[in-house]
């Protein structure tokens, strides 16, 4: 009987007579194939087996019946585990019963296909969605693997373990409670897939970069190409966007009209007006079957990570103790991979900036400062603190900028995706943010891009007239416009 | 031609390019269709149907037309059809008889306004006139008696219709047939079927299974948001870092602690970082400093902005070794890592969007025009900058056919591949 079973009951009396009792009420409905077990229901504690208890499923309830009433009294520590494990995977998507999870903490090799199936709908929710047919076994397997290295994963074992996903769940649990504890794991997998009901605009485009669409199979160019396709390649990238921005245009149109027709029709005040998905489930009631069978089990999931939130004290405990059950990792390191180009690529791009940058203040600065000596060699004390003055205050601009780009200057931008709703000018005092006020940040923000495009655009211009000159008797026109 | 692997490295940032665009408009196709469907005229089977709840708080809000007609009102429908036609034929008829008929159906015209039978003369389509005179109009919203004017329409009134009352949530006053002769038969036939969103829509009213379901949505979306400390919450916090630590501890290898995702986040960081300093180094070059001061704090600037560029490099470098030399492993396949992140994606994010209100068609048109415009500067940018390390190289080198690639690298790069411009070459004229 592990130890730590006793440890978590121990203290409510009952001990761990109950706890396996309790396990084994909840896993009758997941009852795996097994051979028959070695013994009865009550004596054997520690290893539950779901064909002795298939086989007497009498005592098993009425035992049960019996703890239940008298499970009240105890508190929740008993049936705490695998109640707050149970609200965790109706969290998750394809979520494994409770049982996989304490299979695994013995790394038994059952578990093992649950988890890496869990883990890949984790990591890479689009190609579980988009996908045609379900990945592989070994195609998870490496998905996992990778995804779990690049995200900077501590444990080597985790590589180590065979494609064929038979094996490793002790290891696999471990990732995940890793996965769990970094960040706010569960809320970004149900932002991922909420369900919109309104027309939704995003205001920033960290969600369409965080979440690239399925890549597409591309045959790529392996020969040298002349510089035409590129121009050809650049004129059909330009139509494209303005058939966008038309296309734009009239979609936003349809809204303001569909937007205006429904006026009203809302029961939440503050909207006013029915969204197309709403709309849309008006029309087609077959549609909006499956909206509100969505929106259903949307909810479902948020009660369950709620409950998980107000429970998860003891998934850690348990947690601590799977951690202990492992064997202590060798030092070597197994993974030798390749960087890829495009990483590479875009190291070199951001190097290149910040050495064009250095040289250019460097070349404005120095001057400059011999400028300054020259002048202000001989000037008197008053004039230092003035200059200390200045330094400070300099320092203090300086200092902000800084923040502004390792922040990430969240604070300035609005972010995230936004519910359309038309509403007459003047509503000043609810909340939600004005169209108005988003497009003057956003004209600032084309402006700056302008400014940067331009700039660049004069560069190359400079870099190209001192090439081309080296070339005598050459006239270069250049394209009116300028 | 240009070399193989310059060839390769383009061709797939500039197909990258023109599939994120297409993925955009395959949503906006998308999107667009529903749209246009839902302006459109709801086919019959799709009209919104009455609730299943009591009538009271149905009526006059439910649009008029039932979800299935039976068998019996197609039956009605078409003699109604009939009838209406008749009466169109008719009354052109009468008008042009002109005055003579006029006094007649003023006579008839007081007893037909005052009357609640139907003792019209029969006729064979008597029945159908009195369901003519019940379904009028159409709608069922906007009714006006008219006083009846010429001889069919004593005919066709019929007040308060004995066999139509029973329909009591569409108690409409019986008007005479149609009332104005622009209403051809069909259209007025038609119409109870039809609904659209122009001139029903504010009677749609959202199922209630929905709207429990919406709001209770978006009530646990805001408890799930809301990050209230409280003991369970602070203890969990404490445990997960500890659970972290531990993993760490007994994981091989101490481990530098980071990742390739990070290590590509702060890059993406460092990229941004470039673009601000450099905006600033700029605003102050630009300046005129008008007095000693200001010339002076210039100068801070500068040198405090060149401190910071070579922290930058100095970071990037540490970077790389970190990369190269503890074996981070491959960046993240699939994640383009062109254009900026300003937002630092990530920081506080925000799970449940929030209202953006607008006021007219048009400020939500130049809303989305400034964000599809800042969207392609910024691949734009991106491009220019990786157009740039690939080719200008190219034209330093002078090979075959420099004149053309020349000509195209500066139209590609400095024009943005609109414009091109011309060589000339200038010969000594003797």
């Amino acid at each position: 009987m592990p130890a730590h079973w006793t440890k978590e009951t121990a203290l409510k009396g009952r001990g761990h007579r109950s706890l396996g009792r309790r396990w084994r009420r909840v896993s009758t409905r997941s009852v795996t194939g097994r051979g028959p077990s070695r013994d009865s229901t009550g004596a054997v504690i520690g290893r539950w087996d779901p064909a002795a208890a298939a086989r007497n499923p009498r005592k098993v309830s009425a035992s049960c019946m019996g703890r239940r009433r008298r499970r009240v009294d105890r508190g929740a520590a008993v049936g705490a585990l695998p109640e707050a494990i149970a609200a965790l995977s109706r969290t998750l998507p394809a979520g494994p019963s409770p049982e996989i999870f304490r299979r695994a903490k013995f790394d038994r090799p059952e578990a093992a296909p649950a988890l890496w199936q869990l883990l890949f709908r984790v990591l890479s929710p689009l190609s579980a969605n988009g996908a045609s047919a379900p990945a592989a076994q070994e195609a998870q397997v490496r998905v996992v693997k990778s995804e779990l290295h690049s995200q900077g994963y501590p444990r080597r074992a985790l590589a180590q373990l065979p494609e064929d996903g038979s094996q490793g769940s002790r290891e696999l649990l471990l990732a995940l409670a890793w996965l769990l504890a970094r960040g706010p794991l569960l809320e970004r997998l149900l932002a991922q897939t909420r369900v919109r009901l309104g027309d939704e605009i995003p205001l920033c485009e960290c969600e369409a970069l965080a979440r690239p669409g399925p890549p597409v199979p591309r045959v790529e160019a392996d020969g040298p190409v002349d510089i035409r396709h590129l121009q050809w390649l650049m004129g059909k990238l330009r139509f494209q966007w303005r058939k966008l921005i038309t296309s734009q245009q009239e979609q936003c149109a349809l809204l303001g009209k569909i937007h205006s027709y429904t006026r009203g029709c809302h029961s939440d005040r503050s909207l006013g007006h029915l969204s197309v998905a709403e709309t849309e489930l008006l029309r087609d009631a077959e549609g909006g079957q499956q909206l509100l069978r969505r929106l259903e089990s949307e909810n479902v999931r948020l009660e369950a990570a709620l409950h998980w939130r107000r429970q998860e004290l003891v998934f850690w405990r348990w947690m601590d103790t799977v951690l202990g059950t492992c064997p202590p990792e060798a030092s070597q390191p197994t993974f030798v991979p390749r960087i890829p180009e495009r990483g590479a690529g875009e190291w070199e791009l951001v190097a290149r900036e910040l050495q064009a940058l250095q040289e250019e203040l460097r070349g404005a600065a120095e001057p400059r400062r011999a400028a300054w000596e020259a002048r202000v060699g001989g000037w008197g004390p008053e004039w230092s603190a003035v200059q200390r003055a200045s330094r400070e205050a300099v320092g203090l601009e300086l200092a902000a900028l800084q923040r502004a780009w390792e922040r990430g200057g969240a604070a300035a931008q609005p972010h995230g995706p936004c519910r359309l709703v038309k509403s007459d000018a003047g509503a000043s005092g609810g909340p939600g943010l004005r169209a108005a006020q988003v497009i003057e940040v956003l004209r600032s923000r084309e402006a700056c891009l302008e400014a940067v495009l331009c700039q660049l655009q004069r560069q190359c211009r400079q870099e190209l007239a001192r090439l081309a000159g080296a070339l005598p008797g050459l006239i270069w026109i250049l394209p009116p416009g300028r | 031609m240009l070399p193989a692997d310059c060839s390769r490295r383009l061709v797939a940032e500039l197909r990258d390019a023109l599939d994120a665009c297409a993925e955009r408009q395959r949503q906006l196709e998308r999107s667009l269709r529903v749209s246009r469907r839902l302006l459109r005229t709801w086919e019959p089977a799709e009209t919104p149907a009455p609730q299943p709840t009591p009538a009271p708080e149905t009526s006059g809000e439910a649009p008029s037309p039932e979800s299935t007609p039976s068998p019996q009102d197609l039956k009605e429908l078409e003699l109604l059809t009939q009838a209406l036609e008749k009466a169109v034929r008719v009354r052109k008829g009468i008008s042009k008889t002109g005055e003579r008929h006029k006094a007649l159906s003023l006579k008839s015209g007081s007893a037909a306004t005052s009357a609640t039978t139907a003792s019209a003369p029969s006729r064979a389509s008597g029945q159908a006139s009195c369901q003519v005179s019940e379904t009028k109009p159409p709608r069922g919203i906007q009714q006006t008696v008219v006083p009846a004017r010429g001889l069919p329409e004593c005919r066709l009134l019929s007040v308060g219709d004995r066999t139509r009352m029973g329909r009591g949530s569409r108690a409409t006053k019986p008007g005479p047939g149609p009332r104005d002769q622009q209403i051809p038969p069909s259209a007025a036939l038609q119409a109870p079927e039809a609904f659209t969103l122009k001139e029903k829509g504010i009677l749609l009213r959202l199922p209630m299974a929905y709207r429990k379901a919406a709001s209770r949505n978006s009530r646990l979306w805001a408890q799930l948001s809301s990050t209230q400390t409280s003991d369970s919450v602070d203890a969990a916090a404490t445990a997960k870092t500890q659970f972290l630590q531990k993993m760490q501890m007994t994981s091989g290898g101490p481990g530098s602690g980071l990742s390739a995702a990070a290590v590509e986040a702060e890059v993406g960081l460092l990229r941004t970082a470039c673009s601000l300093l450099r905006r600033r180094m700029e605003e102050v070059l630009s300046a005129d400093p008008a007095d000693c001061m200001q010339e002076y704090r210039c100068l801070l600037t500068l040198e405090g902005l060149q401190a910071i560029t070579e922290q930058c490099l100095h970071r990037l470098q540490e970077l790389r070794a970190a990369v190269v030399g503890q074996q981070l492993g491959p960046w993240p396949v699939g994640r383009c890592p062109g254009a900026s992140l300003p937002c630092g994606g990530g920081t506080d994010p925000i799970w449940s969007p929030q209202l953006l209100l607008y006021s007219s068609t048009q400020e939500l048109q130049t809303l989305e025009a400034l964000r599809l415009r800042v969207a392609m500067l910024d691949q734009q940018i991106h491009l220019e900058k990786v157009l740039m390390a690939e080719l200008l190289p190219l034209v330093g080198t002078q090979g075959p056919h420099w004149l053309a690639l020349c000509r195209a690298v500066h139209s590609l790069l400095c024009e943005g591949g609109e414009r091109f411009l011309t060589v000339l070459r200038d010969e000594p004229a003797d």
